[in-house]
């Protein structure tokens, strides 16, 4: 056991944590098509791990399995020791492993604060009583909290927007505000910052940091390579469902496997 | 504004209060029959909020209507029992209904609400020595509440004022707190609300058992008011009313399904029993879809913004003149 610690410290310098998920051999197939195929993922509690690959490896796919939204055809997904497999999304929730999506992010017709009031449902106490006869809409403590929130991410002045009508980048924040409300152990990011110029972007991963130094460990999806390599500490590469490769950002980048799959299929396309 | 709409709420109160005073018999009854598809309609609101489009409130009021009937007239149940019996048994109904089809989505939940108001129908026509079948069921008592029977037209009114104004009351409370709040998220986004740890299931079992408790409340007024039940009335032509209540008033506010309600009932009202009926409402959800998209509730909003625009176009000549 101290021999393993040990190991796994002069392996990677800041894996010194409890695992808090550990996947084994999770596949899903769609059809004939194994989107996820054998992948075992292992994040660290405090991490910030980065999960790439080129359009279709499965990135999306793996975070719908580890969420609940679609079952895995074999394989377990474990979560601070628990098998949490089989369980139901708003279950899942529940354990701390909150996600974001990549394009339903916002309730739209609804207001910034209201967008997180929903994200603190699990942390309401909430009764048919309490809403037939309390003369507040809110109880006081959750809209305070809900602001909290919004401060924290930069939203305090957008809190009763609708929130179609906020800018694009703003949008993306405010469904991580979302997901904080909910007080998430672990964190699932997919794509928070596509879309985003560069100074919006920069911003956005300073609050990742910022979210995993208040102790959520984060594992996101991401397509601006600028973003994952500066923030992510530990980088997962998947292709055609498979895990490629994994590393440090500069191991995955001077990895020759890694630049193939990407660059190769590019230069394939080129020629096609 | 908040104070205008409170004002213009005691107002329209004050008035549906005077009804009998003014109006004779004939407007008491059209009224009284007004505020029950009031309930039925907004009863329909949390459902449809869920994003669950139920064509099947129809089925729940004659739940109602039948056992509060029944109870009535067999065993001399008070009225205030026999509503809330009805409206329980209305619920259990749409829990039995409901747990199962409404993980279903949109078109097949539909199907199955369909359907289901066909089956409704039959238990009534075929069920015989229960309901009478198509001979109808007749001799139902006056509402009796509190020991005292509502002999004239005018006390039953003022019940169904009552009923429906309680009604509106408990289903406002409700959206405009959290569960409301939490309707509408599914509505906009289920797998969104589900991934901030709300089920999903549950919550659209309780919008749909609300409103089929709330559709039993409807169901067991009209009984003892009409105090005659035939079991085609209560058919898919009814069921697609109270949703057309829904969307010619609009679906965007809370206020959408009682406009809605109270100017379709009130309009169709010389068509009533005729064809034409059908054919008005079709009219009337055509021009809504084409011409407010939002219902009838987004009007006023909509002339404004024309009057606006008239007046900053006749201020400001354009370049070209």
């Amino acid at each position: 056991m101290v021999e393993q610690r040990i190991r796994s410290q002069s392996e990677s310098c800041r894996v010194s944590a409890a695992l808090l998920l550990e996947t084994q051999g999770l596949t899903r197939h769609f059809g004939g098509l194994a989107a996820v195929n054998r992948v075992d993922l292992r994040v660290a509690e405090g991490e910030i791990v980065g999960l790439i690959g080129p359009n279709g490896a499965g990135k999306t796919t793996c975070f719908n399995l580890l969420s609940g939204f679609i079952r895995p055809t074999a394989g377990t997904i474990r979560f601070d020791g628990e098998d949490i497999t089989r369980l139901r999304p708003h279950q899942v929730v529940k354990r701390g492993l909150v996600r974001t999506f990549q394009l339903t992010t916002l309730f739209h017709e609804l207001t910034g604060l209201e967008n997180v009031l929903l994200g603190l449902h699990l942390h309401s106490r909430r009764s048919l009583g309490r809403a037939l006869f309390s003369r507040r809409r809110f109880p006081p403590d959750e809209v305070a909290r809900s602001r909290e929130v919004l401060e924290f991410t930069g939203l305090a002045s957008h809190a009763d927007q609708l929130a179609r009508n906020l800018p694009h980048g703003h949008q993306r924040v405010l469904s991580i505000a979302m997901a904080l409300a909910a007080r998430p152990r672990l964190l699932l990011l997919d794509e928070p910052v596509t879309g985003m110029n560069l100074d919006e972007s920069g911003r956005v991963m300073a609050l990742v940091k910022t979210i995993r130094d208040r102790g959520v460990t984060v594992l996101l999806v991401e397509h601006n390579m600028k973003a994952v390599m500066g923030t992510c500490e530990r980088i997962v590469v998947l292709n055609f469902g498979q895990t490629l490769a994994e590393g440090s950002p500069a191991e995955v980048s001077t990895n020759a496997k890694v630049i193939e799959a990407y660059l190769g299929a590019g230069l394939a396309h080129a020629r096609g | 504004m908040r104070r205008l709409r409170i004002g213009v709420l005691i107002v329209l109160v004050l008035l549906m209060l005077l009804v009998p005073q003014l109006g004779g018999d004939y407007y008491v009854h059209v009224f009284a029959l007004v505020f029950t598809n009031v309930i039925l309609a907004a009863s329909l609101r949390p459902s449809l909020t869920c994003g669950q489009l139920n064509i099947g409130h129809s089925a729940f009021m004659s739940v109602g209507a039948y056992a509060s009937a029944l109870l009535a007239k067999n065993l001399a149940v008070p009225f205030e029992v026999s509503m809330l019996c009805g409206a329980l048994l209305a619920a259990v109904v749409g829990l039995v209904i409901g747990y199962p089809s409404l993980r279903l989505r949109g078109v097949y939940f539909a199907m199955v609400t369909v359907a289901f108001v066909e089956v409704i129908r039959l238990i009534a026509q075929l069920w015989v020595p229960l309901t009478r079948g198509m001979s109808g069921l007749s001799g139902i008592p006056k509402p009796n509440l509190l020991g005292v029977t509502l002999v004239t037209k005018a006390s039953q009114y003022y019940l169904a004022l009552f009923l429906m104004l309680l009604t509106l009351l408990i289903l406002w409370k409700l959206e405009s707190s959290r569960l409301g709040l939490i309707w509408k998220s599914i509505g906009m986004a289920d797998n969104l609300a589900q991934s901030l740890g709300v089920n999903i299931a549950n919550h659209k079992l309780l919008a749909f058992m609300l409103g089929c408790f709330f559709a039993g409340v409807a169901g067991a007024f009209y009984a003892h008011f009409i105090r005659f039940l035939f079991p085609p009335e209560f058919g898919f032509l009814m069921a697609t009313n109270i949703l057309v209540y829904n969307y010619v008033g609009g679906r965007g506010h809370f206020a959408g399904p009682i406009v809605g309600a109270a100017f379709l009932s009130l309009l169709s009202e010389p068509f009533r029993g005729s064809a034409y009926e059908t054919i008005f409402f079709s009219i009337a959800m055509l021009l809504t879809i084409l011409f407010l998209p939002g219902g009838l509730i987004t009007l006023p909003g909509k002339l404004a913004e024309l009057r606006w625009w008239n007046s900053a176009s006749a201020h400001s000549p354009s370049p070209a003149a």
